[in-house]
């Protein structure tokens, strides 16, 4: 007996070492794995990071490399990193011949000619074709493929045809994209697009070649021997949601002499303090700083802010709640906004006051001008003064026949717009009196829900571009817009947005131009929007590197002609 | 013990059919839909619940989703990486979790059990107090604390270890998260070991065992530690678990891509698919080592095997 407990406790023991030894051994083995698997999605490359690579970090994973699933901001830059589209965009955002070499647009604006260069090779050896843009085309408008970007090619792009697609009453073949011969592409609209060309160098416009595509079929784009090059990099270490990935410079690459960086190298870091760490530490040459982090940094030379597109606005329901459809209400909450106050003391991330519909800096007119660069233009119906938002307010309770009114206002979780909503409550009801503001806070996707099915009073939204011209967002407040979550409706604002669209005036840039500021005053005037502020983002980017070229819209981040000074 | 083993493998498996279900309706009662973004119109919505099956009737998802279960096949993503099978980003991900959760759970029940032996031998000593307040501080201190100071001073300041984790530096880029993660399982171990250890050194078996003549090492390690283990293996368990399944923050602190930080994400972007199968895992492995615990008791302590006997 005690010899037999003796050796219970010797095997024990055993076991208790051996649980040691396995923990040393659990982490080797998990580092030989890991380890297997970095080689074994670099066997073709080297996947080694090179001293002259860029080390970038960005916030949040790929979700999709698939040029035509694809719809977040990190998914389209990393694609663009290694796909050309027809046209590029210059580092003002003008589109430039990429894959094309040329093209002509018909006199009646409905037909684009583009003629493809044939030095463009996929990373396969293929040549890039006429048919791989036509392939890309008709996976984006297949309803098999479902593709979310889709209204790209029907309601933005206007290609033929694209809608009856999408909506399953014609086969894709129809699409009004045709390959003439292997440099000829043939584009036909439904009518003209003026910005047409800027879409592009969107990704959902990017050629697919369709032997590799089949050759891959369920897991294409998912690493990178499932994905194909015609760009400035190769994608050669990725696995799918990643939190490191890297890409090397493609030597095929038809412009491969203009392209500096040796590759690109990817971090994932959610956490802005890891992430500002590691800046300082040199294992990163740009991040991104949030806005407590913005006091300490913002006197170092590398510290930026760079504006991102997004106009930040509150929406009032103006057909579900009857004191919002009072126009003096709305005018008082517009008017006792403090939007200095928000961006300067909240956000501190370089995000701009923006008092017009439409925001700053993306999109440029026919005199090179930004549409919204003048924002005193609506000063009588959006400004910050108290004493008139008092007037408004008194005006609007009297018409109401009420002394009081409490409102919700619904907004995301996220850290930003959390904090904005609260100092608008308090701006608000210190301005208003006899307003109380509850705040309403969702997760992201449920705010967004909320807003869609009308079941909101105030709701704190954003709106990015898609495309460089005010009818990204002027088209938001057209009647029955599934964005236009007030269902506010204009008949006049509706007439001067389809003359823009469809009629003649959709030819005419000028003309187009400021009949656009038209449509934006009505809803200025109106004040169905109450425009906040126009997001910036700060970051750091190593004074060593230049020529990282940022974009509001499409592709935020472009880095083919950026320079990385020899490290010290 | 056999039938015993078959019995509790039976129950574990119907337990996991029913958490399947009531994730199936949790995630219907969840707010908002992986398809809720500004962009998409209602007839792209309906377009995307139409390719995926989920304007099918619940019942109906539940049973192929069952079925796609049993050839083992978890669905793929809908939103944190578009179309992937779930199987593909768990396998990339799990072995980090869990390589990094087990160099923590060993790490720490090892410090601790040692931690905790010293305290109870050397008992209302200097060295005592010294365990003591080690302990407190490991219970009391959040594991992203741990994470942000470890990362601070011996990643950024003394630059000893890498700040982000790093798939072809797996095992010094691991250290840090395994050490954050390990201080609360080494702290409870160290409480429990010292009073458990000290309990069973008041007992009579013990004072016996002594007065037999019987040397200081063989009476600690066969007679003392051996019966305060059990206690310990049964803190020790749902820790192993909570460690391996991944920690949110301590992931994000190191930009670990593991298991936790892939749940959290899911569940925020109501990627139903992701969050079922992350749940099903972990449902999985907690029942498993649940089951191992109660087998183990059984090896370690004799009274327990023989009761089982006697079933």
């Amino acid at each position: 007996m005690k010899k037999k407990k003796a050796v219970v406790a010797a095997a024990l023991c055993v076991v208790m070492a051996g649980s040691v030894l396995a923990g040393c051994g659990g982490g080797s083995a998990s580092t030989a794995e890991s380890g297997a698997a970095a080689g074994e999605s670099g066997a073709a490359s080297s996947v080694e990071a090179s001293t002259d690579d860029l080390n970038v970090m960005v916030e949040t994973p790929v979700e999709s490399l698939d040029p035509q699933q694809a719809t977040d901001g990190t998914s389209f830059e990393v694609i663009a990193d290694y796909t050309d589209g027809l046209m590029q965009m210059d580092a003002e955002g003008k589109p430039i011949n990429a894959i094309a070499k040329d093209y002509k647009v018909s006199d009646d604006g409905l037909t684009y000619t583009f003629t493809l260069r044939d030095d463009a090779k996929w990373s396969n050896g293929e040549p890039v074709t006429a048919k791989d843009f036509v392939f890309g085309w008709q996976r984006a408008v297949d309803p098999a493929v479902a593709s979310e970007y889709n209204y790209m090619l029907s309601d933005i792009g206007q290609v033929k045809n694209a809608a009856d697609i999408i909506g399953g009453k014609k086969d894709k073949s129809e699409l009004g994209v045709k390959a003439v011969d292997d440099t000829t592409l043939e584009v036909q609209l439904n009518v003209p697009v003026s910005y047409f060309l800027s879409l592009m160098y969107f990704p959902t416009f990017y050629p697919v070649n369709e032997e590799f595509f089949n050759s891959c079929k369920d897991t294409f784009a998912t690493s990178p021997d499932t994905v194909l090059s015609n760009g400035a990099f190769i994608l050669d270490d990725y696995q799918p949601a990643a939190t490191a990935f890297h890409l090397k410079k493609n030597p095929d690459y038809y412009n491969a002499d203009s392209v500096k960086l040796a590759g690109l190298n990817y971090q994932v870091i959610q956490d802005s303090q890891t992430a500002l760490m590691n800046y300082q530490s040199g294992s990163l040459d740009t991040t991104l700083v949030n806005g407590e982090q913005v006091d300490q940094v913002k006197d170092d030379p590398a510290f930026q802010t760079i504006g991102a597109g997004y106009l930040w606005y509150v929406t009032p329901n103006v057909s579900k709640v009857k004191e919002l459809a009072n126009k003096n209400i709305r005018m008082a909450l517009t008017m006792a906004i403090d939007r200095e106050a928000i961006t300067t003391d909240v956000l501190k991330d370089g995000s701009i006051p923006t008092y017009t519909a439409v925001p700053l800096q993306f999109a440029t007119g026919p005199d090179g001008s930004d549409f919204s660069g003048d924002q005193d233009k609506f000063k009588d119906v959006c400004a910050y003064d108290a004493d008139k938002a008092a007037e408004y307010w008194k005006k609007g309770l009297e018409e109401l026949g009420i002394d009081k009114l409490s409102l919700s206002m619904v907004v995301d979780s996220d850290d930003a717009p959390k904090k904005v909503a609260t100092v608008l409550k308090e701006q608000w009801e210190k301005a208003l009196p006899g307003f109380e503001v509850t705040l309403d806070v969702k997760p992201k996707k449920q705010r967004v829900e909320q807003l869609q099915d009308g079941d909101f009073e105030l709701g704190l939204t954003r709106w990015g571009p898609d495309y460089a011209d005010p009818m990204t967002y002027l088209g938001m407040w057209y009647t029955d817009n599934p964005n236009n979550y007030g269902l506010w409706s204009n008949a006049d604002y509706d007439k001067i947005i389809d003359e823009c669209t469809k009629g003649e005036t959709a030819q005419d840039p000028e003309k187009r131009w400021t009949t656009l500021y038209d449509a934006e005053k009505i809803v200025m005037d109106d004040a169905v929007i109450l425009p906040l502020y126009t997001q910036a983002n700060a970051e750091m980017i190593s004074p060593s590197v230049t020529g990282i070229e940022f974009h509001p819209v499409a592709l935020n981040r472009v880095y083919k002609n950026a320079v990385k000074a020899a490290s010290k | 013990m056999k039938k015993y083993t078959i019995k509790r493998l039976i129950t574990s498996l119907f337990t996991l059919l029913v958490i399947v279900l009531i994730l199936f309706v949790l995630m219907k009662l969840m707010p908002g839909s992986p398809f809720n973004d500004e962009k998409l119109s209602e007839d792209m919505r309906a377009a995307l619940y139409a390719k995926y099956g989920l304007d099918q009737p619940v019942i109906v998802q539940f049973f192929r989703y069952v079925g796609n279960l049993l050839r083992g096949d978890l669905g793929v993503s809908y939103n944190i990486s578009k179309n992937t099978p779930i199987s593909q980003l768990v396998q990339t991900r799990l072995p980090i979790s869990l390589g990094i959760g087990f160099a923590a759970v060993v790490f720490g029940a090892l410090v601790g059990l040692i931690l905790g032996l010293i305290a109870a031998l050397k008992h209302d000593t200097f060295i005592d107090t010294i365990c003591t307040i080690i302990s407190v501080i490991g219970v009391s201190v959040p594991s992203y604390v741990f994470a942000l100071f470890l990362s601070y001073e011996f990643g950024f300041q003394l630059g000893w270890f890498p700040i982000l984790f790093n798939a072809r530096k797996a095992f010094t880029s691991s250290v840090l998260p395994s050490i954050s993660l390990s201080m609360f399982t080494m702290a409870s171990i160290a409480r429990f070991t010292r009073s458990e250890m000290m309990e069973v050194m008041g007992s009579d078996y013990m004072l016996l065992a002594e007065s037999k003549g019987l040397s200081g090492r063989a009476l600690i390690f066969r007679h003392a530690l051996r019966n305060a283990l059990i206690p310990i293996i049964t803190v020790l368990a749902p820790l192993i678990v909570d460690l391996m399944t991944g920690s949110l923050v301590v992931e994000k602190i190191f930009a670990i891509p593991g298991v936790g930080s892939l749940l959290v994400n899911a569940i925020q972007s109501n990627d139903y698919n992701v969050v079922i199968a992350m749940s099903f895992i972990y449902s999985a492995m907690y029942i498993l080592i649940m089951l191992a615990v109660d087998i183990l008791y059984g090896v370690i302590d004799p009274r327990i095997r023989l009761a089982k006997k006697g079933d």
